[in-house]
């Protein structure tokens, strides 16, 4: 073979990344740079922008074969978790397994808060088709304001897939802003002396209650809105996990290991999806900007109507505690106490925001599953063969086990 | 684009409606359950004597409600000690 040296050293230089590198990969390389600063110094929800910032990273280095779009890939492998809906329920199963709902039991009324805080969402879609998104990308991205990242992600999955990425890095930055966004809201719509009101201290809840309490949620909301049984179904059965007092390992795995694998396959996966073609896009902006209209009215929505519960009850119930029902558990309840505190520091929200704190989670769930029943398919059809002609054909790894699985069976 | 707008309001109204209808059918579910089953306070473990004569942990118990009462800013009557655990 004859050897060339100029001509090694072209072929060399033709075959690296760099001769392939465009603008657009450039500004995203800027991206991921921007969100792995903001998780490592500004510890803006650090489990997630982290590893989603370094996914995008490794998807804009061209030839590297890791875009979510690249069959084949590490990475769209991972993706297959999010196109099959496998990732966000189990990270839900994660979050039912730390999540103690026994504020919410005591005071079963705040679920009201946590319906109410869904009013962002709602004035998000409307935001949304005037800007001249269709219903379903309308409704992925009216979502950001229930402040749940895997619901966020689970409904863009399905509704507009095209978009899950700015809608995934608008739900977590902003999550990761309620406590400057939040407040000032808060102080906005109260009075000094609705801040001060001082609550009744929670009645304790029986054990049984408490175990039933998962089971009962699922009963009522899969068999009216089925659509959200995924979401819904995992949340629950890890709070049985927890409550039933008879699977610790179960409960240990799932509040621990299980949500930290997920999260980092989910993160980089949603990083994957980042790239110069599906990001640099007006719409970025748009739902950016909507992202921000949504959290602003899902605070308002609930510190409005904790000021009628408050009217209602006769001064039992503080305001602040309405801005919690956004979800975004527990910092939204944080800031509920925070804002609390600073009128009266003898004022002990914390435990109270709880309890809309955990319903904006099943409300959140719940709007997603009204939205599923609207534009999305549940029509008991199988669901992933109708996802066909959005997600291409099955991976040529997938086509690979199949055909290990079937010589097994022979 | 007028009527896409007036269809998301339209989908707006409707979907809270259901989000609350479902919600508030959780809440009268909770209250039944928290009424069909109350709370129960757990009874209370005997402190173990070792000291082997009661008016000696009643003294024990005394002095800790009075301690506690001081440090919480409570009356003494306002709690009760359940369980003393001597290793």
């Amino acid at each position: 073979m004859e050897f060339s040296f100029s001509s090694s050293a072209s072929k060399i230089a033709n075959s690296t990344a760099f001769s392939s590198l465009e603008s657009g990969d450039v500004i995203m390389l800027g991206v991921a740079c921007v969100l792995v600063y903001l998780a490592i110094w500004k510890k803006f929800e650090p489990l997630l922008l982290l590893p989603m910032g370094f996914g995008c990273l490794l998807a804009n280095i061209p030839m590297s074969m890791m875009a979510s779009t690249d069959t084949g890939g590490l990475l769209n492998f991972f993706y297959q978790g999010i196109k099959h809906e496998v990732l966000p329920p189990l990270i839900f199963m994660g979050v039912g397994a730390l999540t103690d709902f026994g504020p919410l039991l005591a005071n079963p009324s705040t679920f009201l808060l946590g319906a109410a805080a869904q009013v962002g969402v709602y004035t998000t879609l409307i935001g949304a088709v005037f800007l001249g998104f269709n219903m379903q990308e309308a409704s992925a991205i009216g979502i950001i304001g229930g402040a749940d990242g895997p619901t966020s992600i689970f409904l863009a999955s399905k509704l507009a897939p095209h978009l899950l990425a700015p809608i995934a890095v608008a739900a977590y930055s902003y999550m990761s802003l309620v406590p400057l966004i939040q407040p000032p809201i808060m102080k906005f719509f109260t009075t000094e002396q609705e801040r001060k009101i001082k609550m009744e201290q929670l009645k304790p809840i029986s054990q049984t209650v408490k175990i039933v309490f998962p089971v009962a949620v699922t009963i009522v909301c899969c068999l009216m809105l089925p659509g959200v049984t995924p979401l819904l179904g995992m949340l629950m059965l890890g709070n049985m996990f927890r409550e039933s007092g008879v699977t610790a390992r179960l409960h240990e795995t799932a509040e621990t290991h299980l949500i930290n694998i997920v999260t980092i396959l989910l993160a980089l996966a949603v990083g994957s999806s980042m790239t110069a073609q599906s990001f640099l896009q007006w719409e970025t902006i748009k739902i950016i900007i909507l992202g921000l209209l949504a959290f602003t009215f899902a605070t308002a929505g609930g510190v409005i109507f904790g000021k009628i519960m408050c009217k209602f009850t006769g001064g039992k119930v503080n305001p602040l505690i309405g801005s919690a029902g956004v979800s975004a558990v527990p910092m939204a309840a944080r800031v509920s106490q925070k804002v609390g505190s600073e009128a009266d520091p003898t004022n002990f929200l914390l435990m109270h925001a709880m309890g809309p704190n955990v319903a904006g989670v099943i409300g959140s769930a719940v709007a997603a599953g009204v939205f599923l029943s609207l534009f999305g398919d549940v029509s008991g059809v199988d669901t992933h063969a109708a996802l066909a002609p959005v997600i291409g054909n099955p991976e040529p790894g997938i086509q690979a086990l199949a055909t290990v699985v079937d010589a097994i069976k022979q | 684009m007028e009527v896409s707008v007036s269809a998301a309001v339209n989908v707006s109204i409707l979907a809270m409606s259901v989000i609350f209808t479902v919600l508030i059918v959780l809440i009268f579910t909770i209250k039944t359950l928290v009424k069909l089953m109350p709370y129960q306070t757990p009874p209370a473990t005997p402190a173990r004597n070792n000291a082997g004569s009661t008016s000696g942990q009643d003294d024990q118990v005394a002095a800790i409600t009075a301690t506690l009462a001081a440090h919480m800013g409570k009356r003494p009557d306002e709690f009760r000690i359940v369980n003393i655990q001597t290793h």
